[in-house]
């Protein structure tokens, strides 16, 4: 067991691109720490790097006390998870997890007891001797974990190690993984693109977007005080819905001018946030999470109109325990480099979709009704909105 | 689909029609069906077999037929007797030259192989200065037969036959040595192809897990590419074992040649030229042959690497 500090680790390769900028991370011992963003940004690289698979260009890396920048893989007593399993084909599975230790020269019957002990925990037992392409892929994705298991490394590293299992299985390991790094308590560094893994089973959470830090913390927290909008549009799902709008005075206190209609900040938004006072006038990105908005005719009492906003229904898709309701909103897209980012990453080139303004996505109860077509008023909780600068794409602080 | 229509027909035919004359018609086409899907391959077989065995059949018929000629050679030789292998094993070295053959395609198939596996792994795995240009230059020296080097070789063998007689002229170490270059190059391409397709992730999972490179090397790798080392050991093998040209001119004397260089000796004579004693002598050259290919077979198989990473 061992922390895993990095202090300012860079990588630029040779031919002058830089992957990973001034990267700082301190994983604790025995913490489960994700390391998430979209594809090619860097986090790879970042695991191995701390693996010794990469050079580190600068920075200082450290496994417990030791500085391990020069140290090779076998150095530095971790073992890593690949995306792809990286099974030895001609070695039979009891072999396959027994490799590093036959390398280390241990005695065989510990090899043995070891091996044996690890397949117990993943259920491997009646494999042992058969080989890799025998397996099926979840069965391959359980020795891959055997074989860093039995290693009782000091850190586990794993790259994407459930990317090539089918959504059910995806789930089913991901607890599994879960559970097996909270009963050994090895510190972990787990890379993925996928936000929900990142959610799902991180101590904590570090949110990297080209080679650079956005933000590290609980899930939770970063989920409701994300420091930027690349962090806010990526996690969370669906993710977070973002538009233009300007802050105004209304009545005795201020107000958010959002398309066409105004809704009045009141109470504890102001109190949150005191800077909004010297935005007015001016251009906010503002932020709200789908489950901050409610369809009003489920409400008992009648909203007031400036808390609400209306919409035109364009797709429901019912849940079950929820409905999900996409709207046009008659307000500007947040464009900056970062949202340009974020729909890079899902893919979206809906240029189309937003020619009325900005989709949005709302969760409602599922007694709502709303059925395409319908015009609906949705009332937003103004307490939980979030605020952006439009220019640095920084959450307005204080 | 046709066959399919066929049988459709056929059950009709049968239901409708009448006893013995319904059964004609549906055994006459279900015949015609299974020449047409089973049944041509099974002569084109045997014309392929006919073509593949017709030369084999007139060597082993020259080496049994006792009047030592091409033109009194029939393919069933009419007194058949072993009096060609033993003019063969008292009359010439043929043992020797058995055994320096084997010696030299043994130990440059072998030597050969693994130097040509190493520069493989180098060039597939490693990023070094000179990578492409080292792979294109070995791609270009290859493109020139060795013999067109043979003068150069020649003057060069002839210092080192001075120097160190021990790998000079006339001993296999010499043919040996300069075989190991000569195969160098196409065996390092065809095997850093093969190299390529194993999953880097194998090496990289090895290296964390602690392996040396020797380790990875010979543990990881080399079990997997299998298949390339069987077939280009084969084919060294078998270059060299009927390797001539570059074998005559540096082996002279009678005790110190190949089977190649010897049993051309036999045959080069105007006058005496003994087909009999070539035959026998090229039958038993070809029994190692036939033996690695027959044990080296299940190696050539492929597909050892299936399942290594996601499947």
């Amino acid at each position: 067991m061992a922390t895993v500090t990095l202090d300012k680790v860079n990588k630029q390769y040779e031919n002058g691109y830089h992957a990973v900028h001034d990267l700082d991370l301190e994983i604790a011992d025995g913490e489960f720490l994700v390391l998430v963003g979209p594809s090619g940004c860097g986090k790879s690289t970042a695991l191995r790097m701390v693996a010794g698979l990469e050079d580190i260009s600068t920075g200082v890396m450290k496994i417990g006390d030791r500085v391990v920048n020069t140290l090779s893989p076998r150095e530095r007593d971790i073992a890593m998870v690949f995306q792809s399993y990286a099974l030895y084909p001609h070695m039979t599975v009891a072999e396959n997890i027994g490799y590093g230790l036959k390398i280390r020269r241990m005695d065989k019957t510990e090899i043995r007891r070891r091996v044996e002990r690890a397949a117990e925990m993943l259920e491997l037992g009646p494999m042992l001797d058969r080989k890799p392409k025998q397996l099926s892929g979840g069965q391959r994705q359980r020795v891959a974990m055997g074989r860093a298991i039995v290693r009782e490394p000091q850190v586990f590293l794993m790259d994407e190690p459930l990317s090539n299992l089918d959504a059910k299985l995806r789930v089913q390991m991901r607890a599994e993984i879960g559970q097996i790094q909270h009963d050994l308590n090895v510190t972990t560094l787990y890379v993925t693109h996928d936000q929900i893994e990142a959610m799902t089973m991180g101590d904590r959470v570090a949110v990297i977007k080209s080679g650079i830090l956005q933000q590290v913390g609980a899930p939770q927290y970063l989920y409701d005080n994300p420091a930027n909008l690349f962090v806010a549009g990526f996690i969370g799902s669906p993710p977070m819905n973002m538009g233009m709008g300007r802050i105004i005075r209304h009545g005795e206190g201020l107000g958010l001018r959002f398309g066409s209609r105004t809704l009045a900040l009141t109470g504890s938004v102001l109190t949150d946030h005191p800077s909004l006072g010297q935005w007015v006038d001016r251009p906010v990105a503002v932020g709200i999470r789908s489950e901050d908005m409610e369809d009003a005719g489920v409400l008992r009492e009648a909203a007031a109109p400036d808390s609400t906003l209306v919409a035109t229904v364009g797709l429901t898709e019912a849940l079950g325990s929820e409905i999900v309701v996409h709207f046009d909103l008659d307000v500007p897209p947040v464009e900056n480099e970062e949202t340009r980012a974020l729909a890079e990453d899902s893919g979206a080139d809906d240029t189309g979709l937003r020619s009325n303004g900005t989709r949005f996505v709302a969760s409602f109860a599922p007694r709502s009704r709303v059925r395409i077509g319908d015009q609906i008023e949705v009332v937003v909780d103004v307490a939980r909105l979030h605020f952006f600068d439009p220019d640095s794409g920084l959450t307005l602080k204080g | 689909m046709s066959t399919e229509a066929m049988l459709a027909s056929e059950l009709r035919d049968t239901s409708h029609g009448s006893g013995q004359s319904g059964h004609v018609v549906r055994l006459g086409s279900a015949r015609g069906n299974w020449f047409r899907r089973v049944g041509w391959r099974h002569v084109v077989g045997v014309i392929a077999l006919f073509f593949a065995i017709f030369p084999i059949l007139f060597v082993v018929s020259a080496a049994f037929n006792p009047q030592g000629t091409l033109s009194s050679s029939t393919l069933i030789p009419r007194d058949a007797s072993f009096a060609n292998f033993d003019t063969l094993f008292s009359e010439t070295s043929f043992w020797r030259w058995f055994a320096n053959s084997l010696l030299i395609s043994l130990l440059s198939a072998a030597l050969s192989l693994f130097i040509s596996a190493a520069a493989a792994y180098a060039f597939s795995r490693y990023r070094f200065r000179g990578r492409r240009a080292g792979m294109l230059f070995i791609l270009l020296v290859q493109m020139f037969p060795q013999f067109l080097a043979i003068v150069a070789i020649y003057l060069i063998f002839v210092e080192i036959s001075e120097l160190y007689p021990a790998i000079g002229f006339n001993t296999p170490w010499s043919l040996i040595l300069l075989f190991l270059g000569g195969a160098l190059g196409v065996n390092t391409w065809l095997m850093k192809g093969f190299f390529d397709t194993i999953p880097k992730d194998l090496d990289e999972s090895a290296k964390v897990d602690g392996a040396t490179h020797a380790q990875i090397y010979f543990g990881i790798i080399l079990p997997l590419v299998t298949p390339i080392l069987a077939i280009t050991g084969l084919l060294s093998f078998i270059s060299t074992m009927s390797e001539f040209i570059i074998s005559s001119v540096f082996l002279t004397e009678d005790s110190a040649k190949t089977a190649a260089v010897g049993l051309y000796g036999l045959i080069s004579a105007q006058r005496n030229a003994n087909f009999g004693v070539f035959a026998a002598g090229a039958l038993i050259v070809a029994i190692p042959i036939v033996v690695l290919f027959q044990f080296l077979q299940r190696y050539i198989v492929g597909g050892i690497t299936a399942g290594a990473v996601k499947g």
